[in-house]
């Protein structure tokens, strides 16, 4: 064993000297050898010839005895990779080409399915999270199938359910944080087991427990790490103390780091929660606010089907029971936590991780093109080596060498490329996709990539070795290296070119979609003005009677052009949405079941400040106050609805009120109608609103939004000055320009359409540096024929023309085939499209364009080779 | 004859168990000792020599020939001649075995 050990040493580190030896001894060998035969009576010269014919190649006999020698294939492994190195130097263009498809390849698909990842398909923090499951009410006579619940049936639902370990309810209002430093948070109501539902435990860092029983409706509060640490230091002898709050309160706990709350956009429980408070337990009589949002633990054994059956049996219980929820058609839907959190983003992540693959797929093709393209033109090559006396072990051993050094360089550029590109992502993120931050970049997801990538470049970089065990080397180097190498390359390649040119389409057309449907959402009319507008709200500073006095101080301000006022501002989800059943006058109950609004009340300024248009009657004014006449302004489209084809205007309306103990149904005279105002999405006008003063309802908190001259987030430190002046513990919370909740709005589809974008670009790209690999190689191999052509009287022109006319054949059937698969793609598209149909024609023009011109572009050098070439040379090369 | 798979180094082994020799001797003494049949050619003798003097079996040292050519000649050593007596063993035990089928009867 030692021995071995210092053989192999002295081979590693003194090979010259062993060679030296080598040499010497063979040298020596060979003179004896000359010796004998001039004793033996030859000349000489002769007797040198006949040594020569014995040795049969001093080289080869050098080469077997290194081959036999311990270590050796180690030496060899560290020549071949330095061979490899120098022949990817020595092809500049090939290499670069095939090493950027590589890291694209395995790059893109990295950050994507990272993203994918992050968000679809790693485990919520929770405690078997596949165990947790939402419960939406569906009232199915007016047609709502997410709707919250209810206190009392979310009693119910406790009670008569068999299938569930836990159920909890949670809400979210908004709290505020007193002393020098005011500030509004998030809070969220939960029931005492809401914690122990989600399987969470209180950091036990700060000591503290979670919610007993016994809390409820009490002042027990938990704080959520990152808030504890921002706003108290983090400081663990205030658990069990009394925080400053505009609320009675006891800290008992804080949540561990990695909490956070992962619920859709439409349920209103936003993740930046800071506080959680506890239900009072009178909650549970209410039955005509809906407003608790239901999560679900699901017993041991128990699948989601048999807990929705057992839910459909409690829905058809508590119909029973409650006349009014029989004729709401109450229903259940449980939904699993996780799919339903990110049911909105999964259809446009699915269609972006479709995207990715067809990129890899095409980077795979397009370096197995590069490859087979790179045999061909290394037939010649092998040959020579084969008669120099190489072994075809060893040929084929080098072959796997470059194989690997190109994947290798290929894959670290790969992960620096996913890396990249998933900064990237993170930067221009929507919202939505917070958790990508969670996981990171997905390692099994670059392995998958990378083990595509590679496994195409291995194996297409084994056909020269393939080829070179049946290769006749006589025949080669007599024909210059074509044969069936080139046939298969020329079949192969031509479908490879097919295949992507029609992956190629699918994706342009689908950027092109997704680009009209961001221009499309882009250009939508909201319903008001965004521009110009600040929105923010105010805590503990204004009562409901100086609402007024402060709007005018704010209107005073210069730059302030008007100023408004709302219960719910549009687009923001934070607040439970306010809706509820209004009846119009003259409509028996019965028919008006199904009839429901979102409802709102506003200071007078608000629409005018909002920039919403009136389209009959008046504005609310100073005159509208509570004890007055009650009035409304309804939406176009409620009136639409209600009253088609006639005027709103002097109809009255019985609607839901806020009062001082609680909502109360009261007659109202319409006496305005404005515009639709895009409350919950951008792209859709969800249901009819019925608008109110504040002063005849007043809820809070308040959102004032004021209309600017100049930027509206310059007044801040003005408005903020006379809030202090006015209170000392008043917060502003929520200061966002208006265009900032449009573009949240529009953040997921422009997330999509950039890469949209990026997947169309990258297709072109490949299909033109594929074309042009495949058909450089062609025409390379066919100049021959081409001389000869030409010889006969073929112009420059005409070679040209042949050459194009195949790169246009190849690119009309790829593009016929890409315009099928698109369309069957399109069907599958259509939720994410907006305003434009999955048919565009514009986008299948630009697609038909921009495919076959990357085609000409990627074909024209090659073609231009071929024309260029003298056919006297051309023919001599032969 | 083609040499059979595997009696190369036996050749070798037993054609320096003698006196050490150099390469050329080598091939020249199984030419002779064999009456002709085993030609062990260049490219076979050298990487045989390297790999047996890897294993430790042979010993190779530069010295003077007969006819004053500085030569590589290869000595038996005491690994060697163990691995020499195993391979006569072994050869014995497949050429008596070979003998018994030839030369049954029926």
């Amino acid at each position: 064993m030692f021995r071995r050990l210092a053989h192999l040493f002295e081979y590693l580190f003194r090979r010259r000297r062993l060679e030296d030896d080598l040499d010497e001894e063979l040298r020596s060998s060979f003179d004896m050898i000359v010796d004998r035969f001039v004793e033996r009576g030859m000349s000489p010269a002769r007797a040198r010839h006949a040594a020569r014919l014995e040795f049969a190649g001093l080289e080869q006999v050098k080469e077997n005895v290194r081959d036999g020698m311990v270590g050796s294939g180690l030496q060899a492994l560290l020549q071949d990779t330095r061979y490899a190195l120098r022949g990817l130097r020595r092809r500049p263009s090939f290499t670069v080409i095939a090493l950027a498809t590589l890291a694209l390849g395995i790059g893109i698909n990295t950050a994507i399915f990272s993203v994918f990842y992050g968000v679809l398909l790693h485990p919520l923090p929770y405690d078997h999270p596949e165990k947790l499951a939402l419960i939406w009410a569906g009232f199915r006579t007016a047609g709502n199938a997410r709707a919250p619940v209810s206190g009392a049936i979310l009693g119910e639902i406790e009670r008569r359910n068999r299938s569930l370990a836990g159920v909890a309810g949670i809400w979210t209002i908004t709290r505020t944080f007193t002393g020098d430093n005011p500030e509004q948070v998030k809070c969220a109501r939960v029931t005492t087991n809401f914690f122990d539902v989600l399987g969470v435990h209180a950091d036990p860092a700060h000591g503290g427990r979670t919610f007993a029983k016994e809390d409820n409706g009490g002042p027990a509060i938990m704080l959520t790490d990152g808030f504890f640490r921002r706003r108290f230091a983090g400081d663990g002898r205030l658990v069990g103390k009394s925080l400053p709050m505009d609320w009675e309160n006891t800290l008992v706990g804080i949540l561990p780091p990695d909490f956070q709350l992962h619920f859709a956009p439409d349920s209103n429980v936003p993740a930046d929660v800071r506080v959680f408070d506890t239900f009072d337990h009178r909650v549970y009589e209410g039955r005509e606010q809906y407003f608790i949002r239901v999560v679900a633990r699901l017993k041991q054994g128990v699948s989601l089907a048999e807990g929705q059956r057992d839910l459909d049996r409690v829905a058809k219980e508590i119909g029973g029971a409650y006349a009014e929820y029989a004729s709401e058609n109450l229903g259940f839907t449980l939904a699993g936590m996780q799919a339903d959190a990110v049911r909105d983003v999964q259809p446009a992540l699915a269609a972006l991780f479709a995207g990715a693959v067809f990129v890899l797929s095409i980077c795979c093709v397009n370096v197995a093109s590069l490859l087979l393209a790179r045999a061909g033109d290394r037939r010649k090559e092998m040959a020579v080596r084969l008669s120099l006396g190489a072994s075809r072990c060893r040929i084929v051993r080098q072959l796997i060498a470059e194989g690997a050094v190109l994947c290798l360089l290929g894959g670290a550029a790969g992960i620096a490329v996913g890396w990249a590109s998933f900064r990237g992502l993170l930067a221009i993120r929507p919202e939505r996709l917070t958790r990508m931050a969670d996981t990171g970049l997905s390692w099994p997801a670059l392995a998958f990539a990378a083990a595509c990538s590679l496994a195409a470049a291995l194996l297409f970089g084994l056909v020269p070795a393939v080829d070179s065990l049946r290769l006749d080397f006589v025949a080669t180097l007599r024909t210059g290296g074509r044969g069936w190498l080139g046939r298969l390359h020329r079949r192969a390649g031509a479908a490879l070119i097919i295949g992507e040119i029609a992956l190629g389409f699918v994706l342009v057309t689908g950027a092109a979609l997704t680009a009209r449907t961001l221009s499309k959402i882009e250009r939508v009319h909201p319903g008001f003005e965004p521009r110009h507008l600040l929105a923010f709200q105010i805590s503990n500073g204004i009562p409901g009677n100086a609402v007024a006095d402060w709007e005018a101080q704010l209107a005073a301000l210069s730059g302030v052009e008007r100023v408004g006022a709302t219960s719910q501002l549009p687009l923001d989800t934070d607040i439970p949405n306010w809706y509820s059943p209004y009846q119009p006058e003259g409509v028996d109950a019965n028919q008006a079941a199904t009839l429901v609004s979102d409802l709102r009340c506003v200071t007078p300024g608000y629409f005018a400040a909002m920039g919403a248009r009136l389209l009959e009657g008046r504005y609310f004014n100073r005159d509208d106050r509570a004890g007055g006449r009650q009035v409304a302004i309804v939406d176009e489209l409620l009136a639409r609805t209600t009253w088609p084809g006639q005027s709103a205007i002097g109809r009255k309306i019985v609607a839901e009120h806020m009062a001082e103990n609680g909502f109360e149904p009261r007659l109202s005279v319409v006496v305005g109608v404005v515009e639709h105002l895009h409350n919950h999405s951008l792209t859709k006008q969800v249901r009819g609103q019925i608008y109110m003063p504040f002063e005849q309802s007043p809820r809070s908190p308040l959102t004032f939004v004021l209309r600017a001259g100049v930027d509206p987030l310059s007044l801040v430190p003005a408005i903020r000055k006379m809030l202090h002046d006015r209170s000392k513990t008043a917060a502003m919370a929520k200061v966002t320009p208006m265009t900032e909740y449009l573009s949240r709005e529009i953040s997921p589809v422009s997330f999509t359409a950039v890469l949209a974008a990026i997947f169309g670009a990258l297709a072109l790209l490949l299909a033109g540096t594929g074309i042009y690999g495949v058909f450089n190689y062609q025409v390379s191999q066919r100049r021959p024929e081409m001389g000869i052509r030409m010889a006969l009287g073929a112009h420059a022109g005409d070679v040209l023309r042949m050459v194009l006319r195949e790169v246009g054949m190849l690119a009309a059937a790829g593009v016929l085939i890409g315009a099928v698969a698109a369309l069957a793609a399109a069907r599958w598209l259509g939720t994410l499209l907006y305003g434009v149909r999955p048919f565009d024609p514009l986008s299948y023009i630009l697609a038909l364009l921009f495919l076959p011109a990357a085609a000409l572009l990627g074909g024209w050098r090659p073609a231009g080779r071929a024309a260029a070439a003298n056919p006297a040379e051309l023919i001599r090369e032969e | 004859m083609d040499l059979l798979q595997g009696t190369l180094d036996l050749l070798v082994l037993r054609a320096v168990e003698l006196a050490p020799m150099h390469g050329v001797g080598i091939a020249d003494r199984i030419q002779q000792v064999t009456r002709g049949a085993f030609v062990v050619k260049p490219g076979s003798l050298f990487p045989a020599l390297r790999r047996l003097e890897q294993r430790g079996w042979l010993e190779g040292e530069w010295a003077h020939s007969e006819n004053n050519r500085r030569a590589r000649y290869y000595k038996l050593t005491r690994g060697g001649r163990a691995q020499l007596a195993e391979e006569k063993r072994k050869w014995y035990r497949m050429t008596s075995a070979m003998n018994w089928m030839l030369e049954s009867e029926g």
